[in-house]
C-alpha cells in the first residue's frame, strides 16, 4: 500500500490538477522531494533541482517538506490499517517510496476475499482522502513492486505465478540502490522478467562488491526463494476482538453499547486459554483514516466483562476523539498473563473474592487517577533513613517487610528533603536547647540521642563524602516531637565546614 | 432505607472514651502544628479493630509539601504493618473524597483516611453510606478545628501533649500522649482525654493513672468549654 506524499495541514492544498511539490534542502540546493502527479505528469522527478523544476515549469507550486511529519502521519495511516490485520509494518526503505505492509495471512476471507478487501482497503482510504495504491501478492518484495509500478491503482497477484506477475516491472521494483540500477540499465536489463533468463552464479559476479548478491536476493525475495522478515510497528496482541459498523458511530452512547459485548467477547478468549488481561486497550477507527484509542492497566490479570468495562469507562470513555465517526472498534488485551483459579464463593453475597477486590480497587484508582498516584512502601536495607523507604507504585502483592524493627524510634511523617533548623545549643555537640524552624522557635524539654547513622561502608565513595549524621527524638514545651539530626562532627569531620542542624521529620 | 439509620443507639457513658471508631469520624488538629498527632490518632482508629484488610491513605498536592511523606517504617508502631498501607495522591480535593469513597465502599478496605480541607456535606454523606457499605472505617483529617456541616458521627479535636515520664531516662521522651477533645457526637455530650500509647500494642488508651475518671480537673475544664462550644 502506497499513500502518496503527504503535505503539512499549515499549508494550503493546492488546487485540483495543479502541479506541486514538496522541498527539500540537499547538498546541492533545494530538491523536489514529493511529487503530485500533476508535476509528475509534467515531466518532473524526485530529487530534480528546484530550480530546474521550476524553469521547466513555472507554475509549480511548492511548500518545504517535512519528513518528521510525514512519518508520522504514516505512523498514524499504520496503527489505522490493523483494522485489517494485527501485523502491520511502516516500510521507509528507499526514500520516496514509503509505504505500509500489512500481512494478511489467513485474514482476508474476513474481508469478503482478496479482491474485495483490497477494494475495501482502497475505497476506504480514498474516503479519508488519502489516494493509494493497493497491491497484494505471496511475498513482501513482489507486493511492493506491485503496489508501486504496476499500472492499475488495485493489483491482486494470483497465487503461486509471482514470476509471470512481476516479469513486465522495471527492475526498480526491487528496491536496489541507485548505483545497482545505473549497471543494470546499462547491460540493458530494464524489467524484472530480462534478469530470470540470466545465470544466477554470472548475475552475481557481474557486479563489483555486494551489489551483485544484492540484486540475486532481492530477486530471491521477489520470488519467495528467500524469507523477508517484517518488522510490524506494533506486537500484535494475542487476544483481540472487533466489530465493524454498518453506519459509523458518532457518539459515546453508540460506543457504549457496544462495548458489553466485546468485552464478554474478549474475556471468553482469554479465559478460555486461563488468562487474564494485564493492558487493555480500546480502539476506534474513525472514517478519516486515523485511529482513536484509551488505554488502561490492571495491577493483576482479570478476565471479568463488568470489570473491563467499569475500569475503560473509569478512564474516561469521553476521551475518544470520535471525529466524524468510528466504523470499527477494537478492543484488545495487549498482555495476559496466566489466571490463578480461585475457589468460587458459595455464597453469592460478594462477586469478588477480597484479594480480587483489592486489584479491582488498586486498578480503577489509577486509571482516574494515573499509575503513579497510587502507591505502597517498598523497602531497602540502608541505614540512611530517606533511601531506606520509597513509595512504588502499587501492585497487587503487598510488599515485603523490612528486616529491621525500630519502629519506636522512626517518625510518622518524613520531610522529602531536610528542611534546615537554626539552633541553639549549651554544648557544641550536644542537643540544642532551643530550634527554631518554620520560623517558630520551639524550646527542647526531652531529647533522646544520639543515634548515629551514616552511609554503609559498602556504597560508593561518591556517597560516603556525606558527613556523620546524629539524630536526636525532641520534645518540645508543647509536647510534639521531631527528629532532628546534626550533619557533621565538631572539628574532627570536614574541618573548613561547620556542623548543621536539620529537621528530618515529625513524631506523632 | 432510613429506617435501618434511625435505629436506636445505646446511650453510651459519657465519661468513658469511645475506643470503636463510628463508620465516618473526623479528626482535626487543634492547631496546624498539631498535625502529626491529629494524622496518628486517626490511624489509631482505623487501626483499632482486628482486620488484616489494607488501610488507604488519600492526600492531596499540599500535603506532600507541608507535612511529608508518611514514612512505614515509622507507622508499623502504630498498629499498620506496612503490608496493609495504600497511599494516594490525588491533586484535586474532589479527587480524593473521590478515591476515599472508592476505597471504603469496595469492600477490599479495613478503612481509609482523607485529608481534606472542607468537604462538602454531600460528600461526608456519601462517605458514611461508602463506609456502610463496605464495612469499612472512615475518617477525615482536618488541617484546622472544624465547624461546618457533616455527616461524621463523631468530631475529634487533637492537640500534643507531654510524653510520660520515660522509665529508665528522665530526660528523654516516654510513651507517646495525645489530648483527645470529642467536639460534638451524635449519641451523647462531648468529652476530653488524654490518651497514652501502649508500648506493645501501639493503641492509644486512656492514661492508666486516670482510668475510670474519665476526666481529670483540667480536661473536665475543656470538656465543659466544648460542650459550651457545642
Amino acid at each position: 500500500m502506497r499513500p502518496t506524499a503527504s503535505s503539512g495541514p499549515q499549508h494550503p492544498p493546492p488546487p485540483d490538477g495543479a502541479p506541486f511539490a514538496l522541498i527539500e534542502k540537499g547538498v546541492h540546493g533545494l530538491t523536489l522531494h514529493a511529487l503530485n502527479a500533476a508535476a509528475r505528469g509534467a515531466g518532473l522527478w524526485r530529487g530534480q533541482a528546484h530550480a530546474d523544476a521550476c524553469a521547466m515549469l513555472p507554475r509549480l507550486i511548492s511548500a518545504p517538506a517535512e519528513q518528521d511529519r510525514d512519518l508520522a502521519a504514516l505512523k498514524r495511516l499504520a496503527l489505522w490499517a490493523e483494522r485489517f490485520s494485527p501485523s502491520v509494518a511502516i516500510d521507509t526503505l528507499m526514500p520516496g517510496f514509503e509505504g505500509l505492509f500489512l500481512d494478511m495471512t489467513g485474514g482476508a476471507h474476513l474481508f469478503g476475499g482478496e479482491a474485495a478487501m483490497l477494494a475495501d482497503l482502497r475505497g476506504r482510504l480514498a474516503r479519508a482522502g488519502v489516494e493509494a495504491q493497493v497491491a497484494m501478492a505471496d511475498t513482501p518484495a513482489a507486493a511492493w513492486a506491485l503496489a508501486r509500478f504496476s499500472d492499475r491503482a488495485e493489483t491482486l497477484a494470483p497465487a503461486g505465478a509471482m514470476r509471470e506477475a512481476l516479469a513486465r516491472l522495471p527492475v526498480e521494483g526491487l528496491r536496489l540502490e541507485a548505483k545497482a540500477l545505473a549497471l543494470l540499465k546499462k547491460f540493458g536489463l530494464k524489467t524484472i522478467g530480462d534478469l530470470y533468463a540470466l545465470p544466477r552464479a554470472g548475475l552475481a559476479r557481474r557486479f563489483r562488491g555486494e551489489i551483485g548478491f544484492r540484486v540475486v536476493e532481492r530477486l530471491d525475495q521477489a520470488l519467495g526463494f528467500s524469507n523477508e522478515a517484517l518488522d510490524p510497528e506494533r506486537p500484535p496482541p494475542s487476544y483481540r476482538v472487533w466489530t465493524p459498523f454498518a453506519e459509523p458511530v458518532i457518539d459515546m452512547a453508540g460506543v457504549g453499547v457496544h462495548l458489553p459485548g466485546l468485552a464478554e467477547a474478549l474475556c471468553g478468549q482469554l479465559s478460555r486459554d486461563g488468562r487474564g488481561a494485564r493492558r487493555l486497550r480500546l480502539t476506534g477507527f474513525r472514517v478519516d483514516g486515523r485511529v482513536t484509542l484509551i488505554e488502561a492497566g490492571l495491577s493483576a490479570p482479570a478476565a471479568t466483562a463488568a470489570h473491563l468495562i467499569r475500569l475503560l469507562r473509569e478512564k474516561g470513555l469521553e476521551r475518544l476523539d470520535l471525529g466524524f465517526g468510528i466504523d470499527a472498534l477494537m478492543l484488545s488485551a495487549e498482555r495476559a498473563e496466566p489466571l490463578e483459579a480461585r475457589q468460587a464463593r458459595m455464597d453469592e453475597a460478594a462477586d469478588l473474592a477480597p484479594p480480587q477486590a483489592l486489584a479491582a480497587l488498586i486498578d480503577r484508582l489509577q486509571a482516574k487517577l494515573g499509575e503513579p498516584a497510587v502507591r505502597r512502601p517498598a523497602f531497602k536495607e540502608s541505614w540512611v533513613p530517606e533511601r531506606s523507604e520509597v513509595w512504588a507504585p502499587a501492585g497487587a502483592e503487598p510488599p515485603p517487610a523490612p528486616e529491621r524493627d525500630d519502629a519506636r524510634l522512626r517518625p510518622i511523617l518524613m520531610f522529602e528533603a531536610p528542611e534546615p533548623v537554626q539552633t541553639l545549643a549549651e554544648l557544641p555537640d550536644g542537643v540544642p536547647a532551643r530550634f527554631i524552624w518554620r520560623r517558630a522557635s520551639r524550646r527542647v524539654v526531652k531529647a533522646e540521642g544520639p543515634e548515629r547513622l551514616g552511609a554503609e561502608w559498602w556504597t560508593e565513595p561518591a556517597s560516603r563524602s556525606e558527613r556523620t549524621r546524629d539524630y536526636y527524638r525532641v520534645e518540645d514545651e508543647n509536647g510534639r516531637r521531631y527528629w532532628l539530626y546534626r550533619e557533621g562532627l565538631y572539628g574532627r569531620e570536614d574541618a573548613d565546614r561547620s556542623p548543621s542542624w536539620w529537621i528530618a521529620g515529625v513524631f506523632a | 432505607m432510613s429506617l435501618t439509620l434511625l435505629a436506636p443507639l445505646p446511650t453510651p457513658d459519657p465519661t468513658l472514651f469511645p475506643g470503636v471508631c463510628e463508620p465516618l469520624e473526623e479528626v482535626g488538629a487543634a492547631e496546624p502544628a498539631d498535625a502529626a498527632a491529629a494524622f496518628a490518632f486517626a490511624l489509631g482508629r482505623l487501626a483499632g479493630r482486628e482486620d488484616i484488610r489494607p488501610v488507604v491513605l488519600v492526600t492531596t498536592g499540599l500535603w506532600l509539601r507541608e507535612r511529608g511523606r508518611p514514612f512505614a517504617r515509622g507507622l508499623a508502631f502504630w498498629g499498620l504493618g506496612p503490608e496493609r498501607l495504600i497511599w494516594i495522591r490525588a491533586d484535586k480535593e474532589g479527587e480524593a473524597l473521590w478515591a476515599l469513597e472508592e476505597a471504603l465502599k469496595s469492600g477490599a478496605a479495613a478503612g481509609g483516611l482523607a485529608s481534606v480541607e472542607a468537604p462538602p456535606f454531600v460528600a461526608t454523606r456519601r462517605l458514611d453510606f461508602a463506609a456502610r457499605a463496605g464495612g469499612a472505617l472512615g475518617v477525615l483529617l482536618r488541617a484546622g478545628p472544624t465547624g461546618d456541616l457533616s455527616a461524621a458521627r463523631r468530631r475529634w479535636r487533637i492537640k500534643a501533649a507531654s510524653s510520660s515520664l520515660h522509665q529508665f531516662d528522665p530526660a528523654a521522651p516516654g510513651r507517646v500522649r495525645l489530648q483527645a477533645e470529642l467536639v460534638r457526637r451524635r449519641d451523647g455530650p462531648p468529652g476530653a482525654w488524654t490518651l497514652e500509647q501502649d508500648d506493645e500494642t501501639g493503641r492509644l488508651g486512656v492514661v492508666a493513672g486516670l482510668a475510670g475518671h474519665g476526666l481529670d480537673a483540667t480536661d473536665r475544664q475543656l470538656g465543659t468549654a466544648a460542650s459550651a462550644a457545642a
